[in-house]
């Protein structure tokens, strides 16, 4: 197996003869080293939780953020080498800001998936000078939570440029354990607050540490308001108070 | 005799008048066009004179309304070459839009685009004076009036063109109501009242108006969608 790999898995745009590009398949894999995030879709919203890795007490945990803004409708939990999402951030934000600019409306949600696996497919380009080259994939996983006239809606995207929409999923280093929970646990008529209390539950699950404050993050992005929010230390409390047992 | 007696003067010189040809790049083929919104209405007319600048007439049937979308129109007078580059320019994106967003785009998102589009050309404006008419998201009857370098504004009536003048006052004084204390009945139009006053005021306009005539089209913008019709103006 190994023979076989060391031949094609240097190039980014080579395929092996079973018809499988490695450097792609290896990103996937950096996906699954990441920390757990979780989103769950409801009637009234989307929710997303993360889980942040604490390495050190001397650790300034305010200076990790996993849930970030795209747009007012839009937001995004990430896994995997997560200083790649910076570029795909960036990214993500100009092209909404643009369509705000042409059309004086916030962009659709699936066309701004779309315009973020576009960018995550350019590894295998061949640019011209003075032209940015990708050198590799994106090893980072996004889960892509936002509501607009089509309701609430979560996406997942992928190295691969691949997008999928989910009613719930898990991706990072627990993910196969809470996307089980999640196959068991989700309902439709699930309410906003009971799929806060679903995403946080099964994160604490997966998480080897106690869920605080400090070493999770929630963001909720409603139908009603149509405008994301992400949780402050108090609100995040008050949460957690409610799993108790 | 002394040869000096021969000596010729030299003649003045001749002023010739030098004429340039120069590159007139716009021409006025003149025209009306004007909309009326109501809260679930919207009704837009445009004449069909295309005049050649002066007293001539090119077309008795040149269209100045398009349908850009099941819920929107967009009517333009001023240059006809320009409006149709403009038009091309409108439906390609339109397409496009389609395509990447999985849906039409909007009357208030046309009405946006129109305006990038116009100011994109601002050194070189495409000689048009439009109207974006039609009824938005929530069924509300909308217009939006342009100058031709994209400034815009969104209005319950307006009228661009030839007969502008003609009409604007009319609108503004039947549909605006405008420093009237005492009004008979709702303020707002029915749609059968706007429709038989946008007749009316397109024809006052031919009366004067020597650019504005032949035939008028009357479009009318529900969540039905845009029911167009011909209507007849004075051909002289």
């Amino acid at each position: 197996m190994f023979l076989t790999r060391s031949e094609y898995d240097r190039g980014v745009n080579t395929f092996s003869p079973e018809g499988r590009l490695f450097q792609v398949e290896y990103a996937l894999e950096a996906i699954k080293l990441g920390s757990t995030s979780i989103g769950i879709q409801c009637e009234e919203g989307v929710v997303l939780v993360v889980e942040k890795r604490l390495t050190s007490t001397l650790l300034e945990p305010s200076s990790i953020q996993k849930v970030v803004e795209i747009d007012y409708h839009l937001i995004c939990a990430m896994s995997g080498l997560t200083a790649d999402s910076r570029t795909i951030i960036d990214h993500a934000r100009i092209e909404t800001q643009n369509h705000r600019f042409n059309y004086d409306e916030p962009m659709g949600i699936e066309s701004t998936v779309q315009s973020i696996c576009d960018l995550a497919l350019r590894f295998g380009e061949n640019r011209k000078d003075g032209e940015e080259r990708m050198s590799r994939p994106f090893g980072v996983a996004l889960l892509i939570a936002g509501v607009d006239e089509r309701g609430p809606q979560l996406y997942h995207s992928d190295p691969s440029g691949t997008f999928t929409q989910y009613h719930a999923k898990a991706i990072g280093a627990g993910s196969e354990g809470a996307q089980t929970t999640l196959q068991e646990k989700y309902s439709k008529t699930l309410s906003l607050q009971e799929t806060i209390q679903l995403a946080l539950t099964t994160l604490k699950q997966v998480m080897e540490e106690a869920v605080t404050t400090t070493n999770v993050e929630l963001a909720v992005i409603s139908k009603k308001e149509k405008k994301y929010k992400i949780y402050n230390k108090e609100e995040l409390e008050a949460v957690i108070a409610t799993l108790g047992q | 005799m002394m040869m000096d007696d021969l000596k010729l003067t030299a003649l003045p010189e001749k002023e010739v008048p030098i004429s340039h040809h120069r590159f007139e790049p716009y021409v006025d083929n003149g025209g009306t066009v004007l909309a009326v919104a109501g809260s679930n209405y919207c009704i837009v007319a445009g004449d069909t004179r295309m005049s050649d600048g002066g007293y001539g007439i090119q077309t008795r049937h040149y269209t100045k309304v398009f349908k850009l979308t099941d819920k929107c129109v967009i009517a333009t007078s001023g240059m006809q070459a320009d409006t149709i580059a403009l038009r091309k320019r409108l439906d390609t994106q339109l397409r496009q839009y389609e395509r990447d967003h999985g849906k039409s785009m909007s009357t208030p998102a046309i009405a946006q685009f129109l305006s990038n589009t116009l100011y994109h050309k601002r050194f070189f404006p495409f000689y048009t004076f439009n109207l974006v008419a039609g009824v938005d998201e929530d069924g509300i009857g909308c217009v939006w009036t342009y100058d031709a370098v994209g400034s815009h504004e969104r209005v319950r009536f307006s009228s661009q063109g030839s007969g502008n003048q003609l009409i604007q006052p009319l609108l503004d004084n039947q549909v605006g109501k405008f420093n009237q204390q005492i009004v008979d009945g709702p303020r707002e139009l029915s749609a059968e009242q706007a429709l038989s006053l946008v007749k009316d005021a397109i024809t006052s306009a031919g009366e004067r108006d020597i650019y504005t005539g032949d035939f008028a089209d009357i479009v009318t913008i529900d969540q039905k969608g845009v029911h167009f019709e011909k209507f007849d103006l004075k051909l002289d």
